[in-house]
């Protein structure tokens, strides 16, 4: 894609702590068309925040940003001055957060923390700037914005807030919307009134959006494309619909096949992913998903697979993918979760023997 | 800003206050009137003499009688006379003490805040490099080492080593007659004095500015391209300053507490030093007058502060 906004090429992004070097994002590639909207999917700490604070330079010591190219409108944002950077956070990207309380500062009123984006850059004429504030205020639909835009952030409701900060971060007329995880912390109706304005607001104003979410159900909802991480990993990416219908990463199906639905069979049993995400700090060799995953086969201990094209805009990293899982190992009617119980490969690469518990982990070995 | 609200609880601690005062005033009066000793005692007077004099300041009435004709009389605004200078009226002297030693504790807290909460914002911008283990080290050296200690070096440096520096005005001078000091007389006292509370100011600052600077609104602002003096200035250390003034109370009372030291020490002809002398004195009233100006004091320092609650966090509200 030559005419996309944003184009990711190999970011890593890794964390120097006193235990250990954590990789937090290891060689991640990915693009935004204009108006596109795109999700990132994944279990809290695979990296999905960490990519978007690194786009946005807002990496913080520990970190940095150790490899890549991050081109934004032909110039790469790695390599742009401090003011440079500045001058398009806020402008020409934006991004909202999480937890839209403590995102907002206390001791500010709404009306001046959203007017004070536009003040930072040149893109409004300043006279504009406070009766613009309110119109933001009315576009993401709080009532009486005229009055409440006077308000301090504590006599907003959650969901208010969150529209606040969506006011804030369409200020300046943003190409690019970075929203990591905007309906985690509210209620389901508000959820789905946020994910309707942001929705609305893609259309209106052309701005693409990137979601940053564990939440599959809100992906469903806002975005045409979607990229699966795992680990600080790119593991799988397509449209929404060969996501959700032809998932290829076991990962990925994984995620769905634990996700409760309401139109599900009766008797259909949820399934958990066994396990934890790896450490980053000291990884497993070959696919980092290997410890975790029911088809695993004996390449997946030692090489790292790349990310291959298994459709038409679908791509997956994975040495089984999910179309032999089902052919081979009967992964349709799968009800042990465990890793290697699909495909009998246990951790050292032998079948998995009789008993469970290996002596060796039983009795600890004394020397 | 003022809303019915504000106004009565300023009239509720106002009340308070009042009954502080009274409090106060009643158990000082009490105490210093059960010492042994009077006042008469170094002059020699026996007999008839002593008690014509101690009927001339109603000191042969009952305690409670002469506390009772203190309060109606401090209430109107005479603090009484003084013993040791027969008949001088209280009231204008210890005025015109307090403004002296306003001076200098309102130096000292101006010292603190400016210095305090730069140190400590400095301090926490640069963690964990020498700017900040610098200034963290000289605010250990503010809180832990006693005023007394470092007045006393100070005397000792500029006034005996250094006097060619200073020339050796390092204070007031001895038979001092304006109402305010000098800059050159005030700063040497007035850094001394503040230097205990800057540290603990630094301290705070420095912790508070950590802990704000890690907030997710700090995030925010930065996302929002805002310049980072504008981050660091307007959003964090508005917020940092909230742990900050609610220390600036036990601050207060520790400058007015330190000035009675350091007035000792560098001659200041302000309150703390007549408290000193009062006392060795036994010239109570105004020993009593000076405890009721500094209770006063206090609970109006810690009113302001309460007040200045609201100025800097909208979430507090009376």
């Amino acid at each position: 894609m030559t005419d996309s906004i944003l184009e990711v090429r190999n970011l890593s992004t890794h964390f120097f702590t006193d235990d250990g070097e954590v990789k937090a994002v290891r060689g991640v590639s990915f693009s935004v068309a204009p108006g596109e909207t795109l999700g990132i999917v994944g279990e809290s700490g695979c990296g999905k925040s960490v990519t978007a604070m690194s786009v946005l330079g807002l990496v913080q010591r520990p970190g940095k940003v150790v490899g890549g190219e991050i081109m934004f409108k032909g110039s790469d944002l790695l390599k742009l001055s401090k003011e440079e950077l500045r001058n398009i956070r806020g402008r020409d990207i934006a991004m909202i957060f999480q937890d839209p309380l403590s995102s907002l500062n206390p001791v500010l009123r709404v009306g001046f923390q959203i007017d004070e984006a536009m003040y930072a850059h040149d893109k409004i004429p300043k006279d504009q700037v406070e009766t613009r504030g309110v119109d933001l205020l009315k576009q993401v639909r709080v009532s009486d914005a005229a009055r409440r835009i006077k308000d301090f952030p504590h006599q907003f409701s959650g969901g208010m807030r969150q529209r606040a900060m969506i006011a804030m971060g369409l200020s300046n007329k943003p190409d690019l919307l970075i929203a990591d995880e905007p309906t985690t912390a509210l209620d389901v109706t508000v959820q789905a009134q946020i994910l309707e304005l942001l929705r609305d607001l893609n259309e209106q104003t052309g701005a693409a959006i990137i979601l940053i979410t564990h939440n599959l159900g809100v992906v469903a909802g806002l975005c045409k494309r979607v990229l699966v991480m795992y680990a600080g990993e790119i593991v799988e990416q397509g449209t929404v619909e060969q996501i959700f219908e032809r998932p290829q990463h076991p990962y990925t199906w994984s995620l769905l096949r634990s996700v409760p639905r309401i139109d599900a069979n009766r008797g259909h049993r949820l399934l958990s992913i066994e396990g934890l995400p790896p450490d980053l700090i000291d990884l497993p060799q070959g696919c980092k998903f290997n410890p975790r995953c029911p088809f695993r086969v004996e390449r997946c201990f030692t090489e790292s697979p790349l990310l291959e094209q298994v459709a038409p805009e679908q791509r997956a990293a994975c040495w089984v993918t999910m179309e032999r899982a089902y052919a081979e190992m009967g992964a349709g009617s799968i009800t042990d979760t465990s890793p290697g119980a699909a495909s009998g490969i246990h951790p050292t690469g032998r079948a998995r023997p009789a008993v469970e518990v290996p002596v060796a982990m039983a009795e600890p070995v004394s020397d | 800003m003022l809303t019915r609200g504000t106004l009565i609880y300023i009239a509720q601690r106002l009340a308070l206050i009042a009954f502080t005062l009274v409090a106060v005033s009643f158990l000082v009066f009490i105490t210093v009137h059960s010492l042994p000793g009077s006042a008469f005692e170094s002059e020699r007077v026996h007999g008839k003499a002593l008690q014509l004099l101690l009927h001339e300041y109603g000191l042969d009435r009952p305690v409670l009688v002469q506390y009772w004709s203190f309060l109606t009389n401090a209430i109107r605004g005479n603090l009484g006379v003084s013993f040791q200078i027969r008949g001088l009226p209280i009231t204008p002297l210890v005025m015109r003490e307090l403004s002296v030693s306003a001076e200098l504790g309102g130096t000292a807290l101006l010292i603190t805040i400016g210095l305090g909460t730069t140190f400590g914002v400095l301090a926490a911008l640069r963690q964990n490099t020498w700017v900040d283990y610098t200034l963290t080290s000289i605010a250990v050296v503010g809180y832990s080492v006693p005023s007394f200690v470092l007045a006393g070096l100070g005397v000792l440096i500029f006034s005996y080593w250094l006097p060619t520096v200073t020339n050796g005005v390092i204070s007031y001078p001895a038979i001092w007659t304006g109402s305010y000091g000098t800059l050159v007389e005030l700063s040497l006292p007035a850094i001394i004095l503040g230097f205990y509370t800057s540290g603990q100011v630094t301290r705070i600052t420095r912790a508070a500015m950590l802990e704000v600077l890690q907030q997710d609104y700090i995030r925010t602002a930065r996302a929002k391209g805002l310049k980072s003096r504008v981050v660091t200035v307007r959003h964090a250390l508005r917020n940092a300053l909230i742990p900050v003034i609610s220390i600036l109370g036990p601050l207060v009372i520790s400058i007015i507490t330190g000035s009675v030291i350091i007035e000792t020490i560098f001659g200041i002809p302000g309150l703390g030093k007549e408290f000193v002398e009062s006392i060795t004195a036994a010239d109570y009233n105004i020993t009593v007058a000076v405890f009721t100006v500094y209770a006063l004091l206090i609970g109006i320092a810690n009113l302001i502060v309460d007040l200045l609650y609201t100025v800097v966090d909208p979430r507090i509200r009376y």
